[in-house]
């Protein structure tokens, strides 16, 4: 199955802006992309980037093992926003080099642990993680009616230029 | 690079396959669309995606690139005229035809990287920018039109280019709702507008040139929003000054997410909606 995201340079600036700014303790920062979604035909979906909502400080857990821990109230607020706006809710993070980027292990391991609760209130919508770089994208869907995320296999970033990363480029 | 590109590696060492995967819909083949057409496939673009519910008529001689008399007689539908320009000129391009208005088959639209729009009505371009801004796709439309004034005819046309997140084309004062109320008003009364194929000709490679600052990185200086005014008395070319006074300003259009992706998606866990709006699984 196809998996296309996409956003506008612009959005995808100020997220990249959010992220990279201190944190008291978390060594990195954390944030939701706001999305819709729409089929492809004959088989694929293409997830539409609307906003970003950042992690408050506040809302940080203080944990050295990890580059940053969201504490429930993150994710309450998340799963608030979800189900008020019919929205799918891709959490991103970035990692501070150029080049295509991967999720570490401890990334694999914790958004396979909160990205499915978004279904318990938007369980139409696609959810999904992300890691930034400093000019790439890397990223998992999780798809309704399927146990297993699916790598997005393309990034449209809408810009003059346009940016794609993925699709054979 | 293939010999074929080498006087437009210009454009960047990677523009050759940005071109190549890149998804190019144009809707209305016609006089714009037909060289749009064209000029994409000299371009190398590799995947079009082509709507027109027409077949070729004697009167579209006048202007419509590829075709020929045996087109008329055979009355060939424009779609297929267009694969063949195409494949004429890059036999690996894919090639999406789709010979019905473009509302019957709008989930094609939807992963295109740019949609050209070639059409006649006012009512029809705000569709259009409606559908591009719900997916995220650069849109960009041509248009003439022919005046007559007292004593001469006036040619005139456009050239826009409306970007998600940028001016929309009622922004720009392009559309506005008197406009299109006039129009509903006088649907099915205008009969055929007068065409020619030089201006086309002129306004399909001013959207080509933007669609390649657009796709590829040969310019330092990329600008968001187009609106090309094109004279055809004086054969000149400008930016409108509608842009100037428009400087700074944020579309407030499509600014909801409601205004994002399929309006019914997910209605079919709780009830039933038609196929093509239901996410496959």
């Amino acid at each position: 199955m196809r998996v296309v995201f996409k956003v506008v340079d612009r959005l995808l600036e100020r997220v990249r802006h959010d992220l990279a700014r201190p944190h008291e303790f978390a060594a990195e920062r954390v944030g939701f992309f706001v999305c819709r979604a729409a089929s492809l035909a004959p088989e694929g979906v293409v997830v539409l980037a609307h906003d970003y909502r950042p992690v408050k400080d506040e809302h940080y857990l203080d944990d050295p093992s990890v580059g940053a821990m969201m504490g429930p109230s993150a994710i309450r607020k998340a799963l608030e926003f979800a189900l008020n706006n019919k929205a799918g809710m891709f959490h991103v993070h970035m990692h501070d080099h150029a080049g295509r980027p991967q999720f570490s292990r401890t990334d694999a391991r914790e958004s396979a642990k909160f990205v499915p609760d978004f279904w318990n209130v938007r369980p139409e919508m696609p959810h999904g993680a992300l890691v930034a770089s400093k000019n790439s994208l890397w990223g998992l869907c999780w798809y309704p009616g399927m146990s297993e995320p699916i790598e997005i296999g393309e990034f449209v970033v809408i810009g003059s230029p346009m940016v794609f990363v993925g699709n054979g480029q | 690079m293939n010999e074929r590109y080498a006087r437009q590696s210009f454009l960047g060492p990677r523009s050759e396959e940005i071109f190549k995967h890149c998804r190019a819909c144009i809707i209305g083949l016609g006089g714009g669309g037909s060289h749009l057409a064209q000029q994409l496939a000299h371009l190398g673009i590799g995947n079009f995606r082509t709507f027109d519910a027409d077949h070729v008529e004697d009167s579209n001689l006048n202007r419509l690139v590829g075709a020929t008399q045996a087109d008329v007689d055979s009355k060939t539908p424009k779609t297929v005229i267009a694969a063949r320009l195409i494949k004429g000129i890059n036999p690996n391009a894919s090639i999406v035809s789709i010979p019905k208005k473009w509302q019957e088959s709008a989930e094609y639209l939807r992963d295109s990287d740019v949609i050209f729009g070639c059409v006649d009505s006012f009512s029809e371009r705000q569709q259009i920018e409606t559908i591009a801004r719900r997916y995220l796709i650069p849109y960009i439309d041509i248009g003439m039109d022919v005046h007559a004034l007292e004593n001469q005819f006036a040619i005139s046309g456009q050239v826009i280019l409306s970007m998600p997140g940028e001016l929309c084309m009622k922004c720009m004062g392009f559309l506005h709702e008197d406009l299109l109320a006039r129009e509903a008003a006088n649907y099915g009364a205008a009969g055929s507008k007068p065409q020619v194929i030089w201006p086309n000709g002129v306004l399909a490679s001013l959207a080509v040139g933007i669609f390649v600052q657009l796709m590829t990185p040969w310019q330092k200086n990329h600008r968001r929003v187009w609106y090309l005014e094109y004279d055809g008395n004086s054969q000149t070319v400008a930016t409108s000054n509608r842009l100037a006074h428009l400087a700074g300003t944020v579309c407030n259009h499509f600014s909801s997410l409601e205004d994002l992706g399929d309006p019914f998606w997910g209605v079919d866990l709780y009830g039933t909606v038609p196929d093509e709006f239901a996410p496959q699984r």
